[in-house]
């Protein structure tokens, strides 16, 4: 109840929080981040450019996007577990600032597209059919993740 | 001319004045550095995973790395242009930081190390083309490789906080 009251009032002063506690901590999660956005948006852009017809052409659509889904899942859970750390060290001052309220929307955005567009775009049941409609998706998607990570450098102020 | 008295030189030119004083010249190329990193380093992952059998199975090992090897050297430029622009804005800052110059030591060697795949085991990728793992000193070379890259961007994005 102390510590409730503590977290309104003065967020850092809990002193329970490694990230608020030792400046060391910050830099060390935050460059896990970058490790994740590159695992997760490097992956998620190959697979846009098989989406596209660009590159690995030869291969179905479904097997390029199976292939690949554990390491987009590795990417998002490091970037779930690393952000929500980094948002924990001064979350009032987070929620105020508009490059995250950005952030957190086009972040919403791009996964809601990920698991509907991108995922219809790459069922099985459409590998036959030529690429149409989903070169669009991939274009939205590339854009999509691109601004995220945009919104995640305005936050840091680069 | 020792390297010190060249980064006094560098710094007082008009590039580096102008990539220290406007307003838009840093941003700008530390975006397109962290943009490349996300976009092009997920190529370098992959087809280094792809020959330690860890994605990519069914697609050849000569697929993944060829198709993608042009891509890679685009991304690899915009770094490499980037990087020295940011490094131009401010060359007596980072002559005397020691992230810097470990980010360039391991730039140096993932550079090596790629060139001794590339030109050794690599020769030889028709015999183990469509293998879902390659064989192992050419599995060796690329778990040297995932070390390496995670070392470079580690040791870069400490450049900016030493």
């Amino acid at each position: 109840m102390e510590h409730a009251i503590l977290l309104l009032a003065r967020p850092e002063a809990i002193p329970v929080n490694p990230i608020a506690r030792w400046e060391w901590v910050f830099p060390v999660i935050e460059t896990l981040h970058v490790l994740g956005f590159t695992l997760l948006v490097g992956t998620v852009v190959i697979l846009d450019l098989r989406l596209l017809g660009w590159r690995l052409h030869k291969q179905p659509v479904s097997r390029v996007a199976r292939d690949l889904s554990p390491w987009i899942w590795t990417g998002i859970i490091v970037q779930l577990i690393t952000g929500p750390y980094l948002f924990s060290g001064d979350p009032f001052e987070y929620v105020q600032v508009t490059a995250f309220r950005v952030k957190m929307t086009l972040l919403l955005v791009a996964l809601i597209f990920h698991f509907t567009a991108i995922r219809a775009a790459t069922a099985p049941a459409r590998d036959m059919q030529p690429l149409g409609w989903r070169r669009l998706a991939a274009v939205v998607s590339v854009g999509l993740w691109v601004s995220v990570v945009l919104g995640g450098m305005w936050i840091g102020n680069l | 001319m020792s390297l010190y008295h060249f980064c006094q030189w560098l710094s007082q030119t008009p590039l580096s004045i102008w990539l220290r004083e406007a307003p838009y010249p840093f941003p700008v190329f530390l975006i397109a550095h962290i943009l490349a990193i996300a976009v092009f380093g997920g190529m370098v992952a992959m087809g280094n995973l792809r020959v330690l059998g860890k994605a990519l199975r069914e697609v050849p090992v000569s697929e993944v790395i060829g198709q993608f090897r042009a891509w890679k050297w685009v991304g690899f430029a915009i770094l490499l242009v980037s990087g020295l622009f940011v490094a131009m804005s401010d060359p007596m800052e980072y002559y005397d930081n020691i992230m810097f110059w470990i980010s360039m030591g391991v730039l140096v060697l993932a550079g090596v190390n790629a060139a001794i795949f590339r030109y050794g085991i690599y020769r030889s990728v028709a015999s183990w083309d469509t293998a879902a793992v390659a064989p192992p000193s050419a599995r060796r070379w690329a778990g040297i490789s995932i070390v390496l890259w995670i070392a470079l961007i580690l040791s870069g994005r400490a450049t900016a906080f030493f």
